[in-house]
């Protein structure tokens, strides 16, 4: 395990990768309570959008996670 | 830190322990002194040498610790135990190739020079560099070791294949790039005829 | 979770562990978007329920429950029954000589209890000052998003049946 000064390079895009999850998640968390208002208000209607575009937000999370994570072992790894 | 670097020079010292003495000043560890300080050959010389912890680039202290207790920060110091975590094993007492860290079994914990953090991260000298009178710890910029000694600052050691960087320079021979450190050629063999009366 | 992570000479334990305080950082950064994303899953997973439920999930149908005789019931007075079992409390209200209606008690937002204020003509909740119309259940105004349920009335024989519940149980 080599040894080097550290850098911070990276940080600024693992800190903008959080930021971007952080909204997506109160987008998500939103999104989650008026489906479920609208379905115990009798409207099923809303729950296909709503699983389609959470699913959505959750692959574009899991998509910033591996970023963060390749960033992370590509900047351990130099 | 600050442009500044610690040079030890082992041939300047004068065995006045006054580093030991500065050392024991601070509130952190008041009256434990975290100076190595080395009377090479007391029998036959008056010879002295005080070493501070040499916080090597991949500090095996650190590497061996089973506690995650050793850490060494951003600007290369490497931090004495962390209290929380410390469960005096020994493991880094035993790995060190210099054999600086101690182990204070009244406080259950490994002690070892940090630099005097305190003072070094605000630009401040270590309390040792700055009591030694001949400067056998010294804490300057690369530039006045250049303009004031003959020696060159070394920081490469080789234990057999095993090659250890430091943050710590020692003063060596012009000519030298890297310290070569044979540990079977200090490994007493008991031939001086007062052997068998040792403990 | 190997098969996600990138491969890296350094075993995991020595990676999340470091011994540099300047990596540690980064093992905490990814740790938290670990967690985020977790979190991310969760609330799919709570989506994904509620679009199963509602494909699957058919309210049974309930048997009619005498709740009042006509008369019973002043002007302005209420009375509390339970419907469609015995854990969902309901609530008749007498606003006008000949109106009947009856709501589920349990406030939308935090499942209060609704009372029936007669002064101002509507339903409100003590909790949160969530209030509902007296005509059909809507909000008023608070921290409710849906309307109360309504129950479903028929008269049969001079008495009040609730025969028929809105929302989810429809």
């Amino acid at each position: 395990m080599s040894v080097r000064p550290r850098q911070t390079r990276g940080l600024t895009a693992i800190d903008g990768a959080m930021a971007l999850i952080v909204l997506l998640l109160i987008v998500q968390i939103w999104l989650l309570s008026a489906t479920l208002e609208s379905y115990l208000a009798g409207h099923r209607e809303a729950a296909i959008p709503g699983a389609i575009i959470s699913g959505i937000l959750f692959l574009a999370c899991l998509g910033l996670y591996l970023f963060v994570d390749r960033l992370d072992s590509q900047i351990r790894k130099d | 830190m600050f442009g500044m670097e610690f040079y030890v020079d082992p041939s300047r010292c004068i065995g006045c322990q006054s580093c030991l003495k500065a050392c024991e000043e601070c509130e952190t560890h008041r009256g434990v002194s975290m100076i190595n300080f080395d009377f090479v050959d007391r029998a036959d010389s008056i010879a002295t040498a005080a070493y501070v912890c040499w916080h090597c680039d991949n500090p095996t202290c650190a590497q061996v610790c089973p506690a995650d207790a050793i850490k060494k920060y951003e600007d290369g110091i490497v931090g004495s135990s962390l209290k929380p975590r410390c469960i005096a094993c020994s493991n880094c007492v035993l790995a060190c190739p210099f054999g600086i860290p101690k182990l204070v079994p009244e406080y259950e914990q490994m002690m070892k020079c940090d630099m005097c953090y305190d003072r070094t991260s605000v630009g401040k000298r270590p309390m040792c560099a700055t009591v030694c009178p001949s400067q056998a710890l010294s804490y300057v910029t690369p530039e006045t070791i250049a303009a004031t000694r003959r020696e060159k600052p070394v920081n490469t050691f080789w234990f057999g294949e095993q090659k250890i960087t430091t943050k710590v320079f020692m003063m060596a021979p012009a000519a030298t790039d890297a310290i070569s450190i044979d540990v079977a050629d200090y490994i007493w063999e008991g031939e001086h005829e007062l052997a068998p009366q040792a403990f | 979770m190997s098969w996600l992570r990138r491969p890296s000479e350094a075993p995991l334990w020595q990676d999340e562990f470091s011994v540099f305080t300047a990596d540690e950082r980064y093992v905490n950064r990814r740790q938290f978007t670990k967690f985020l994303t977790l979190t991310s899953f969760a609330m799919l997973a709570g989506n994904l329920w509620i679009l199963a439920r509602s494909i699957f999930y058919r309210a049974p149908k309930y048997a009619p429950l005498a709740v009042a005789a006509l008369g019973e019931v002043p002007v302005g007075a209420v009375k509390l029954f339970a419907y469609p079992s015995p854990r969902d409390p309901c609530i008749l209200v007498r606003p006008a000589d000949d109106t009947y209606i009856a709501y589920s008690q349990k406030c939308t937002h935090l499942s209060c209890a609704v009372y029936y204020a007669r002064a101002q003509n509507r339903l409100e909740c003590p909790c949160h000052q969530g209030y509902f119309s007296i005509t059909d259940g809507s909000v008023l105004q608070g921290p409710p998003q849906r309307p109360l349920p309504r129950v479903a009335l028929e008269t049969r024989d001079g008495k009040l049946f609730a025969v028929g519940m809105e929302g989810e149980r429809t």
